[in-house]
């Protein structure tokens, strides 16, 4: 029973969470900022197992959300969208359909992640990290220029889906308010992402990405496919990340190119790294304390008050919350290479830093 | 054949850019073997640096005309977009080195470093975009159906220049080889008495110093200043200097050629929205036919 | 049959010729010594066995099975385990999954198993874990199970390294100079232990090393190799007393 009580406590945690939402009490602000943060930790997690247990230094992250959310939107506006003609599916379809169309738009970013994965078999490091920012941009520019995708204008449409699972919900779960479908999805789809990490990374095929991170040479010899077990790698990180896009795509509702360039890179960048490479705890905690500061760092009259000084010294000068944020984000990551580069967690895992957890639930 | 020359010109002066900035690049590599991922943010300042310094010389206080302050403008924005450069290998990248830290985490810095950049700019400036004065009369000449301008000459000249004289310093001068040296053998050369500090921040030097060139003349070229015109320039330049061998001087300044080629090759025949994706495709088929680039060496590690 | 047939092997880097028509013709079951001066090209010899570099010129084959092209995990996965000149371990897990990650090769489930977790996965990563702790228990480092090799002393490290290659469950065991940098009494203890694995486990051992102490107690047979070629061979009392091996390793008397 022990061994089971983390699991109900997320289980029971997720129903408050969305009987919350459900009766408004969590306004939409809330909600939205809950699911951007099950986005973030799918990508912090998800790039984590790329740049963290396996040490590899990639930067072009964003273009597999990229490719998974473009996959699932446009799916999605096919199944249950006007845009392309008529819906090809019965909107009571729509809420199991919905997970599927996610989890396809992932396997299409795994699939494009072989474009990256080639090229790691024979380098390291810089080479791959010009190799994934060109990768980055590459996708983006290549949907730029498809014009029945809305080019670089963007992409919308998924609302209908939001819409069509919202209007078709029975009437037993349905209360006054509408369902939070998507908010549902996300916590599911989280919740799903830390799962298969877990269980890929502490499994001994796992343990083989670590072996190759640590001693390359060795691992060959001691009969790990290392070209293999990069590409397993690379794709799972890939996949996880395709489905975090196309979940960003539905909560927005709308996408375009430049929202998954290098800007989006670096933020899964900062997230990893705050949170220590190769620790799946740390790459959760620093996810929820990164969607937190964005939000803190929204403020305009925190912004204010930070910058006092400077604006009574220059006194025409309006600084701007949403400029600002992205000067204090980088400065932080800058801070932390300084003063603690092994970053939140090192490279520990929760249970290490306190083994009373250990009782609750297994983890290495 | 015209049609030919006339994009074998422009890309000449496009690819200038690429290798003045490329350099800086290499250079920084081959010493510190750090991805100075904010250099193209560098080129950038360079840019905005010659923009106030011309604006300040053709204002009210001086007063001097176009020429001249065309001609003091260069030593000037070189030589403060190195102080820039300087300040941030002082401030960044120094302690870093001291404590012994591990590349990956300089390379971050550098990545950081680049971002903060940009959104100060922005921060500080405003989002709209400044119009450089015009510094040097364009004088067009047309030979057979060729139209040239003397700014699209004085950018080649420049760029060729300034490879002649890094390539002079890198081979001749006493500097110049322990630059060379510390690329084989970081620990040995200490134990020859020169110092390291001093020739990681005269690499800095160079290699701001030549992209605040880069930005001064790129701003006379195209003179709309932004804060982001750094960035993908930057990057492209980076891949440039890799596919031409990074750590070699020759590798970077051969490998700007070859993208500004590529690029100007790519616009005259497709519409211009492929340019990047196809400069990037060409670039990663080199890199994956030859993994060191084109001058590059292979390293090979004892098993 | 055979075990470890080496035909003519020739290794050219450029214009630099590191291995000279090197052949041997193991029938398993030896323990066989490889010695000569630094830079003589041993290394390169058994780097060319595990499948790092392809010969320029000869043949090697195990058990019957040529191994050109191909590559190192492959030809591990043949039989042949190999430990290294300066320890390889990946210091930042534990002796139990160093040990445990050489069995990769025949792991016997897949990704998706590993994640999903049915009864095929649970029983073979039991298996694994039988395996590791069977071994470990062999060598005497059950206790330092769940240490980082790190943390342990050299002499330890160097058991678990042979312990990790034991776990791939090899018919050749390559060696490469096992005792560098280990104390008289880990020197002995080594000894003990790889006549131990030899006699208890019934491999063929193939082994570089520079301590004469090591080789001697040990070897049944010995190559010498200088420049690459093969200068001599016999047994330990043959070798010690050969003239062409004292020149190799000593020079010459004439100036």
């Amino acid at each position: 029973m022990q061994k089971y009580s983390f699991n109900i406590l997320i289980a029971f945690a997720a129903v408050v969470l969305l009987t919350l939402a459900q009766y408004r009490i969590l306004d939409n602000y809330i909600q939205a900022v809950i699911m951007f943060g099950g986005i973030n930790i799918m990508m912090s997690t998800s790039l984590n197992l790329v740049n963290g247990n396996m040490g590899e230094f990639t930067c072009g992250h964003a273009a597999f959300m990229c490719v998974g959310a473009y996959v699932a939107s446009i799916l999605s506006v096919v199944c249950f969208g006007t845009k392309f003609g008529d819906p090809l599916l019965p909107a009571a379809a729509s809420y199991f359909v919905f997970p599927v169309i996610i989890l396809i738009g992932g396997f299409m970013a795994a699939l494009s992640s072989i474009l990256v994965a080639l090229p790691s078999f024979k380098t390291r490091d810089d080479y791959l990290a010009i190799i994934t920012i060109a990768v980055n941009y590459m996708v983006i520019s290549a949907i730029e220029n498809m014009d029945w995708v809305g080019g670089s204008r963007g992409f919308q449409g998924m609302k209908d889906t939001v819409w069509a699972m919202v209007d078709s919900t029975p009437s037993w779960l349905a209360g006054e308010n509408d369902f939070p479908w998507v908010l549902l999805y996300v916590i599911l789809f989280t919740i799903f992402d830390i799962w298969v990490i877990r269980r890929f990374i502490t499994s001994t095929y796992g343990k083989g990405v670590n072996a190759v991170c640590q001693d390359e040479t060795a691992a060959e010899i001691m009969s790990v496919n290392t070209n293999k077990i990069k590409t397993v790698n690379f794709m799972i990180s890939a996949g996880l990340a395709g489905c975090a896009g196309g979940l960003f795509a539905h909560v927005i509702g709308y996408v375009n190119p430049q929202s998954f360039n290098i800007l989006k890179s670096t933020e899964a960048m900062v997230m990893v790294y705050l949170g220590g490479m190769g620790s799946l705890s740390g790459a959760v905690i620093s996810a929820v304390v990164f969607t937190f500061l964005l939000e803190i760092l929204r403020s305009q009259a925190l912004v204010d008050f930070l910058l006092a000084p400077a604006t009574f010294v220059f006194p025409d000068w309006e600084p701007s919350a949403g400029v600002i944020k992205w000067v204090m984000i980088p400065l932080l990551l800058v801070l932390i290479m300084q003063f603690r580069p092994e970053g939140i967690m090192g490279n520990k895992e929760l249970s290490d830093v306190f083994p009373k957890l250990k009782k609750y639930y297994t983890f290495k | 054949m015209d049609f030919i020359i006339q994009n074998i010109i422009n890309a000449l002066q496009w690819g200038s850019f690429y290798a003045l900035i490329a350099l800086g690049y290499t250079l920084v590599y081959g010493v510190l073997r750090l991805i100075n991922f904010a250099h193209g943010d560098i080129f950038m300042v360079g840019a905005y640096i010659a923009f106030f310094v011309a604006g300040f010389m053709l204002g009210p206080a001086l007063g001097l005309s176009p020429m001249v302050t065309f001609l003091l403008a260069v030593p000037l924005t070189m030589f403060l977009t190195a102080l820039v450069g300087v300040t941030l290998e002082r401030v960044a990248y120094r302690p870093l080195r001291r404590k012994g830290a591990h590349r990956l985490y300089v390379v971050i810095t550098a990545l950081m470093c680049g971002l903060i950049l940009e959104y100060s700019n922005l921060a500080v400036l405003g989002a709209s975009r400044l119009k450089f004065p015009e510094l040097v009369h364009k004088v067009i000449w047309n030979v057979g159906g060729v139209t040239v301008t003397n700014l699209k000459v004085i950018v080649i000249v420049a760029a060729i220049a300034v490879f002649v004289i890094l390539n002079f310093i890198v081979t001749k001068t006493k500097i110049g080889m322990a630059m060379r040296g510390i690329s084989y053998d970081k620990f040995a050369i200490p134990l020859m008495g020169i110092p390291i500090d001093q020739v990681i921040v005269f690499t800095f030097i160079l290699g701001s110093g030549f992209a605040g060139l880069a930005g001064l003349l790129f701003a006379m070229s195209y003179p709309v200043l932004e804060p982001f015109m750094g960035m993908l320039i930057g990057w492209k330049a980076f891949i440039a200097a890799v596919v031409g061998g990074i750590g070699d001087i020759r590798g970077a300044f051969y490998g700007g050629f070859l993208l500004g080629f590529i690029e100007v090759g790519v616009v005259s025949v497709f519409p211009s929205t492929y340019r990047d994706l196809f400069a990037f495709t060409i670039l990663l088929i080199i890199l994956w036919m030859k993994p060191t680039g084109l001058f590059g060496m292979p390293q090979s590690t004892k098993i | 049959m055979s075990l470890l047939k080496i035909d003519s092997l020739t290794q050219r880097f450029g214009g630099l010729q590191a291995v000279s028509e090197f052949s041997v013709d193991m029938q398993g079951g030896e323990l066989m010594g490889l010695i000569g001066p630094n830079g003589a090209g041993k290394t390169t010899i058994f780097n060319l066995i595990s499948g790092f570099y392809q010969p320029t010129e000869g043949t090697i084959t195990f058990d019957g099975k040529p191994t050109a092209g191909l590559k190192p995990h492959q030809v591990t996965s043949m039989g042949i385990a190999r430990t290294f000149q300066n320890i390889r371990l990946w210091h930042d897990m534990t002796v139990l999954d160093n040990i445990r990650i050489a069995q990769h090769y025949r792991l016997g489930y897949t990704v998706l198993d590993s994640i999903i977790r049915g009864k095929k996965y649970r029983a073979r990563e039991a298996r694994i874990l039988e395996i590791a702790e069977e071994l470990l228990e062999a060598m005497s480092l059950t206790e330092v199970a769940n240490e980082f090799p790190k943390n342990l002393p050299y002499g330890l490290q160097r058991r678990v390294e042979i312990a990790r290659a034991m776990s791939i469950r090899p018919k050749l065991l390559l060696l490469d100079e096992p005792a560098a940098g280990l104390n008289s009494k880990d020197v002995e203890e080594l000894i003990t232990l790889v006549k131990g694995i030899h006699d208890r486990f019934d491999i063929t051992i193939f082994m570089i090393e520079h301590q004469m102490k090591v080789v001697t107690s040990l070897c049944q047979w010995i190559k010498v190799i200088d420049f690459g070629s093969t200068i001599a061979e016999g047994t330990p009392e043959d070798i010690q007393s050969n003239p062409a091996v004292i020149k190799a390793y000593l020079g010459d008397d004439n100036i």
